[in-house]
């Protein structure tokens, strides 16, 4: 038995009873106990095993810097949290708590054997083993490390809680809720701003927490700034991260704290603060010193000790040893004596500690040994006793007790300042880096600033102990099972930087991030080095402050809300018919309308040929479309795309070829002029954003004295196609105010009118090779324009398609998808789309790369037509085509397949690709090798179905 | 194994709200309604008087602004959100721009001491300082909006119609 | 994130509401057919990629949507100075 409650003291509630459990075993504790002060109470030493060599590790700190005492707390199967550290786990009734890092159980671990051949592991150990050969890699080295790797496990099943995010905006931002942040936040408050204070703990109040005396002037604190309109207090919310311009990260824990049945509402909340001025008053990290033994359950920093006696009222044992190198330990062994712990000895290694000091601990019957350091720390499990000798080196006295408590001096806590870049300097007197210049507007105070009294100390790291260091197991960094000797190794065997030496040794990178390693590390590498610490430099400190969970990262976009998907006005009624959607850009579009029991093949097959033999009509809406409006819309057109459109007549339209600057084609659409001054453009479904962004930029950067505005009108528009040979029939009923008839209405023309009384621009164009119209009627009536078509094309057999027919129709006609077909490696010429470069304009986007000699080299990729030997062989998009197969492996590819599906109109199979000089190879054998067979195709024109074109010209 | 839900299913139910959402955000009360059907038009001119002459309407001046529901968006941009029924005079040939958008967006009030607090949870901009009168482009999260303050606790935010069911939910969401 | 200070809305705006636009001050030759390849080449892909002050164009694509220019610092990511689209980058010789 160690640890125990004291009968009276403490925050805690004695009168609120909390049943929990810890690796299955039921314990009590109270409310406002944390998990760590309960266990602890509880008499629990063990805590967890160290991540390399399994090491029984129990409880260090009690604050964000603790190292061992990892748990996973399981609120149910997809709330299972790793990785918690248990002085933050705030208790509940029914909290259910495990240890990690063990296997069977946490008492006997089967990989603690890595502890008997420590020896075997050094530092750089994984560096210097696993190098050869390499084929031991795939089949022994990573399949033994990962099942030996990682701390905790995760959830196995999806993330049933959601997470809310939010944006805040104040004058001044207060991070840390000790005394220093509480009269920082109330200093601002009275200049009249908005003020955030946020800390991570359950309660406002910091180290004052674990001091009597000043709970009277906290509690008066507290109500002032409860006063204080203008004051946001965010308590349970860790900032973890400091951005640029004072834009902190920070994430508030809503339910954690709460039993799962009494949780409600999001989890966690992500704070994205933007702040006129930050005040950092973080605080600080007491350091653990190195000695040997120091690991040993029962071994923990002093202020712990203080923290569990005085704010949770556990005796953190039967007789406790304070070992000190400063101040502060003297003064927590005196309020633990004052609260009731019997305090067996201080140990101190300096030779000189002040008399107000000593005379304390004299008249508190506390036994003082001067000048003199733990040299072995009994037990395993447990602290049994520890043996100290004068200076370290003698043969030393052996003292029983059950808790050794730490004094190694004070880290401020500087990881957001070094977040935003302000400056370090190293201060002898704290043994530690303290704020110097702020780049951003910030100030750090308190503590974390070096303004706060903690005494004074000896800078030094290592106890001294006659065993040379390599003989001994003095731990630096707990987590990684990084110890003294590690770090002389480093140094020995040439690292220099105090960088290399933390990835040698991976001191200060486990999920504490060295909160309680850094400094001390540093001093060893220091003397090992033999520099000044200060010469040595600090490892960068980087966001996250500590470890923060996706859930608060992704904050609303989660589940239903991952990411808008975008829905065409249509899509309602696709939906009601049971149509199976795909996702295009951002966009869902219906792929196909099933009918009975078909499958996607038998859909597509009837759905084109419905088209092909009568009428089918499509949702086009997704299409993009941008108004170009202004006296040079013709001119500011003509230098963006390939082809002339000055000439090009009100009431005609044109496929546009829009080019990148580099010549390769970048999207394309067919456009009409509805006036002399505006055009009616239309992109590719993806291409609408980037393509409005590409003309603004020319328009805004090089062409500004242009008198030419674009806007996008993608969503004032729903497009409906209606295509076949009886799309005319289906529609003329409907429309008015435009004679639809052949000679009256061509091919590539736009008419404005009505349709089921609805305005409407009418183009006359195709995208599947039939007589076929795209009907253009603002989006909020595209529904019911929809169904009127729908109902009037009833008998002529119309039948809704889907994006998959659109794609097979197109492919019959060899009508390229940009995206699909190209690859934003391929010219016009390469996609024998020469007939829309104009030929006699000076210039266009593109045009002059065109001319480079690459851009019409020999070699490059065609666009062509494949037809398998086998008329029912379907090709896989994206296969490689070669054109002898028998060569060796890897045999030349010559190029790949873009498109192919199983055509109806053509009983057979047809596929699109680009292959080397394709052009030239039309009528040769080309060869497709897949899985088990090589598939042989004849090369051919790209073009399947009406070459003549008298389909759409009906 | 986890199960990863195919893409397609994500949103695939989300559907504009038709009636009115109140409750509170973070404590402070706010209702979320549809808005009125408007009449819309994207207006550009080098020349702000050039415009203002074709239309018959005084312009805001300042960027960032709306004035008899025109708002400047931008130095040679304004948008007019009208009453449904509203007519604005077309004219061609001249150096400018006039595109109705009507059914581009759809629009959505939030009303309420809340109503900023609301929009903040995935607008960046300090909404405090966005007071009557001022008029934005900006982003809720990753979809483009405008925010129009219309009057202390009441902001009108126009979504392109088919963002608009994921921003009436993730606004939504909160209100509890 | 940081904020960028639009030159047009004249205020100081989050980086969520801006796209980047490469080295800025590249102006497309009035004439392509004039240059040669070597030439074309360098108008093309040839950019500068300093370590320090770097003017650069922007849009504030959610915003005014106008692209302007800023000096940025890519060490620090600050930015120096942000300008209108055609005015000289502050500081030059005119």
């Amino acid at each position: 038995m160690s640890g125990y409650r004291l009968s009276t003291g403490g925050r805690i509630d004695r009168s609120r009873p909390l049943a929990f459990s810890f690796d299955g075993q039921g314990y009590q504790g109270f409310a406002g106990d944390s998990l760590a002060s309960a266990l602890v109470a509880s008499g629990v030493t063990l805590f967890g095993r160290s991540f390399k060599y399994h090491r029984p590790r129990g409880l260090v700190g009690m604050g964000p810097e603790e190292p061992n005492a990892l748990v996973s707390v399981d609120r149910g199967p997809a709330r299972i949290t790793p990785n918690l550290r248990a002085p933050q786990v705030a208790l509940h009734e029914g909290l259910m708590a495990k240890s990690q890092n063990r296997w069977p159980s946490l008492k006997f671990d089967v990989a603690a054997l890595n502890d008997v051949f420590g020896a075997l592991f050094p530092a750089g150990f994984y560096n210097k083993t696993f190098m050869w050969p390499r084929s031991a890699w795939e089949h022994l080295y990573e399949p033994v490390i990962r099942q030996l790797a990682g701390l905790g496990d995760s959830p196995v099943a999806r993330d049933p809680d959601h997470y809310d995010a939010t944006y805040a905006h104040c004058d001044v931002l207060v991070v840390g809720g000790g005394m220093a942040g509480i009269a920082a936040a109330l200093d601002a408050a009275a200049q009249g701003g908005r003020v955030f204070l946020i800390d991570e703990q359950d309660e406002l109040g910091g180290g004052a927490l674990s001091d009597l005396a000043q709970w009277a002037d906290l509690n008066a604190l507290k109500d002032r700034l409860a006063a204080a309109a203008n004051v946001t207090v965010l308590t349970r919310t860790v900032a973890f991260g400091y951005y640029h311009q004072n834009f902190i990260g920070a994430t508030q824990y809503l339910t954690d704290h709460l039993a799962p049945a009494q949780a409600d509402g999001p989890r966690e909340r992500l704070w994205r603060i933007r702040a006129g001025e930050v005040v950092l008053a973080q605080g600080a990290i007491e350091r653990p010193l190195v000695f040997h033994g120091n690991d040993v359950p029962g071994v923990m920093l002093a202020s712990a000790g203080r923290t569990l006696a005085l704010r949770y009222g556990v005796a953190v044992g039967q007789a406790v040893v304070v070992m000190a190198a400063h101040d502060s330990g003297w003064r927590d062994a005196l309020a633990l004596a004052q609260a009731g712990v019997t305090v067996a000895a201080i140990i101190d290694v300096r030779g000189v500690v002040s008399a107000d000091l000593a005379d304390a601990a004299r008249i508190a019957g506390i036994a003082v040994h001067i000048g003199s350091a733990i040299t072995a720390v009994h037990g395993r499990h447990a602290v049994k006793g520890v043996t100290f000798a004068a200076g370290g080196t003698g043969r030393g006295a052996r003292l029983a007790c059950d808790a050794v408590l730490m004094a190694g001096g004070w880290t401020p806590s500087v990881h957001l300042w070094s977040h935003a870049k302000g400056s370090l300097v190293w201060n002898d007197a704290w043994g530690a880096y303290l704020p110097g210049t702020a780049i951003e507007n910030c100030r750090a105070v308190g503590a974390c600033a070096g303004a706060w009294d903690m005494g004074t100390g000896a800078i030094t790291a290592v106890l001294p102990n006659r065993r040379d260091v390599r003989a001994q197991k003095a731990f630096v960094d707990f987590q990684n099972d990084v110890k003294a000797r590690d770090i002389h190794l480093a140094v020995q065997e040439g690292m220099r930087s105090i960088e290399h030496i933390k990835r040698y040794t991976t001191n200060g990178m486990a999920t504490d991030q060295g909160k309680t390693s850094n400094l001390n590390g540093l001093q060893i590498a220091s003397a090992a080095l033999g520099r000044p610490v200060a010469e040595i430099g600090l490892t960068t400190f980087r966001p996250p402050y500590s470890p923060q969970t996706f859930g608060a990262l992704m904050g609303h976009h989660k589940d239903a809300l991952f990411q808008p998907v975008r829905k065409s006005p249509i899509d309602d009624w696709a939906r009601e018919q049971r149509a199976v959607f795909e996702n295009v850009s951002n966009w869902r579009r219906a792929r196909y309308f099933p009918v009975g029991g078909e499958d996607m093949e038998a859909a597509v097959l009837r759905e084109c040929a419905a088209v092909r033999n009568a009428v089918g009509m499509f949702d086009a809406s997704t299409l993009g479309k941008i108004e170009v409006v202004g006296p040079d819309a013709a001119e500011f057109l003509n230098r963006m795309y390939t082809n002339p459109w000055k000439g090009l007549a009100p009431g005609r339209c044109r496929y546009g070829l829009l080019l990148r600057e580099d010549g390769f084609i970048m999207d394309d659409g067919v456009s009409a002029r509805m006036a002399d001054d505006r055009f009616h453009l239309t992109t590719t479904t993806g291409g609408a954003a980037r393509v409005l962004g590409m003309m603004e930029d020319y328009l805004q950067t090089e062409w500004a004295d242009l008198d030419v505005w674009l806007t996008s009108t993608t969503e004032q528009w729903a497009v409906i196609a209606v295509q076949g040979p009886r799309a005319r029939d289906v529609i003329a009923p409907l429309v008015s105010g435009i004679d639809l008839s052949a000679e009256a209405f061509p091919h590539m023309a736009v008419r404005e009118g009505t349709i089921a009384g609805v305005p409407t621009r009418l183009f006359r164009v195709s995208f599947t090779g039939e007589l076929g119209f795209e009907i253009n009627v603002p989006a909020s009536a595209g529904r019911a324009v929809w169904e009127a078509i729908h109902t009037a094309g009833h008998a002529f057999g119309i039948v809704p398609y889907g994006t998959e027919t659109m794609h097979v129709l197109r492919a019959e006609k060899g009508f390229i998808i940009v995206g699909q077909d190209t690859d934003g490696t391929m010219t016009p010429f390469d996609m024998g789309l020469d007939w829309a470069v104009g030929k006699k304009k000076p210039d266009f986007v593109g045009k002059r790369s065109l001319a480079r000699p690459d851009m019409s080299a020999p070699g490059r990729k065609q666009f062509i037509g494949l037809l398998t030997e086998d008329a029912q062989e379907l090709l896989e998009e994206g296969a490689q085509v070669v054109a002898d197969p028998d060569l060796p492996i890897p045999m030349p590819m010559i190029g790949h397949v873009t498109s192919s599906y199983r055509s109806a109109a053509l009983g057979r199979t047809v596929a699109l690709a680009v292959i080397a000089d394709g052009r030239a190879r039309i009528g040769q054998t080309i060869f497709v090798p897949m899985p088990g067979k090589v598939i042989r195709a004849t090369v051919t024109e790209p073009m399947f179905y009406d070459a003549q074109g008298s389909r759409l010209n009906a | 194994m986890l199960e990863i839900a195919p893409l397609a299913v994500a949103g695939i139910d989300l559907t504009l709200g038709t009636t009115p959402v109140s409750g509170t955000v973070y404590g402070h009360s706010v209702t979320l309604s549809p808005a009125a059907p408007m009449v819309r038009w994207s207006l550009r001119a080098k020349d702000a008087g050039v415009l203002s002459a074709a239309i018959g309407r005084a312009l805001p001046d300042a960027i960032g602004t709306h004035h008899d529901g025109i708002a400047r968006l931008g130095p040679d941009e304004w948008y007019a959100l009208l009453p449904e029924g509203s007519t604005l005079p077309v004219v061609a040939g001249q150096p400018l721009s006039q595109v109705e958008v009507t059914a581009r967006a759809v629009g959505l009030t939030l009303t309420g001491p809340g109503a900023a607090a609301a929009l903040g949870r995935g607008c960046p901009l300090d909404l405090a300082r966005l007071t009557p009168g001022r008029a934005t482009r900006t982003v809720f999260e990753t979809v483009e909006i405008q925010i129009w303050a219309l009057a202390p606790e009441t902001f009108h935010v126009e979504v392109w119609r088919s963002f608009a069911p994921w921003l009436w939910h993730a606004l939504a969401e909160a209100i509890v | 994130m940081i904020l960028i200070h639009c030159p047009y809305c004249e205020e100081d705006r989050p980086e969520v509401e801006f796209t980047y636009g490469g080295e800025a001050h590249i102006a497309r030759p009035a004439d392509p057919a004039a240059l040669n390849d070597r030439e074309w080449e360098t108008y093309l892909y040839i950019r500068r990629n300093p370590r320090g002050p770097h003017a650069e164009r922007w849009r504030h694509a959610h915003g005014c949507a106008r692209f302007f220019n800023a000096v940025r610092d890519t060490v620090t990511d600050r930015f120096e100075v942000t300008y209108k689209t055609g005015e000289a980058r502050p500081g030059d010789a005119k």
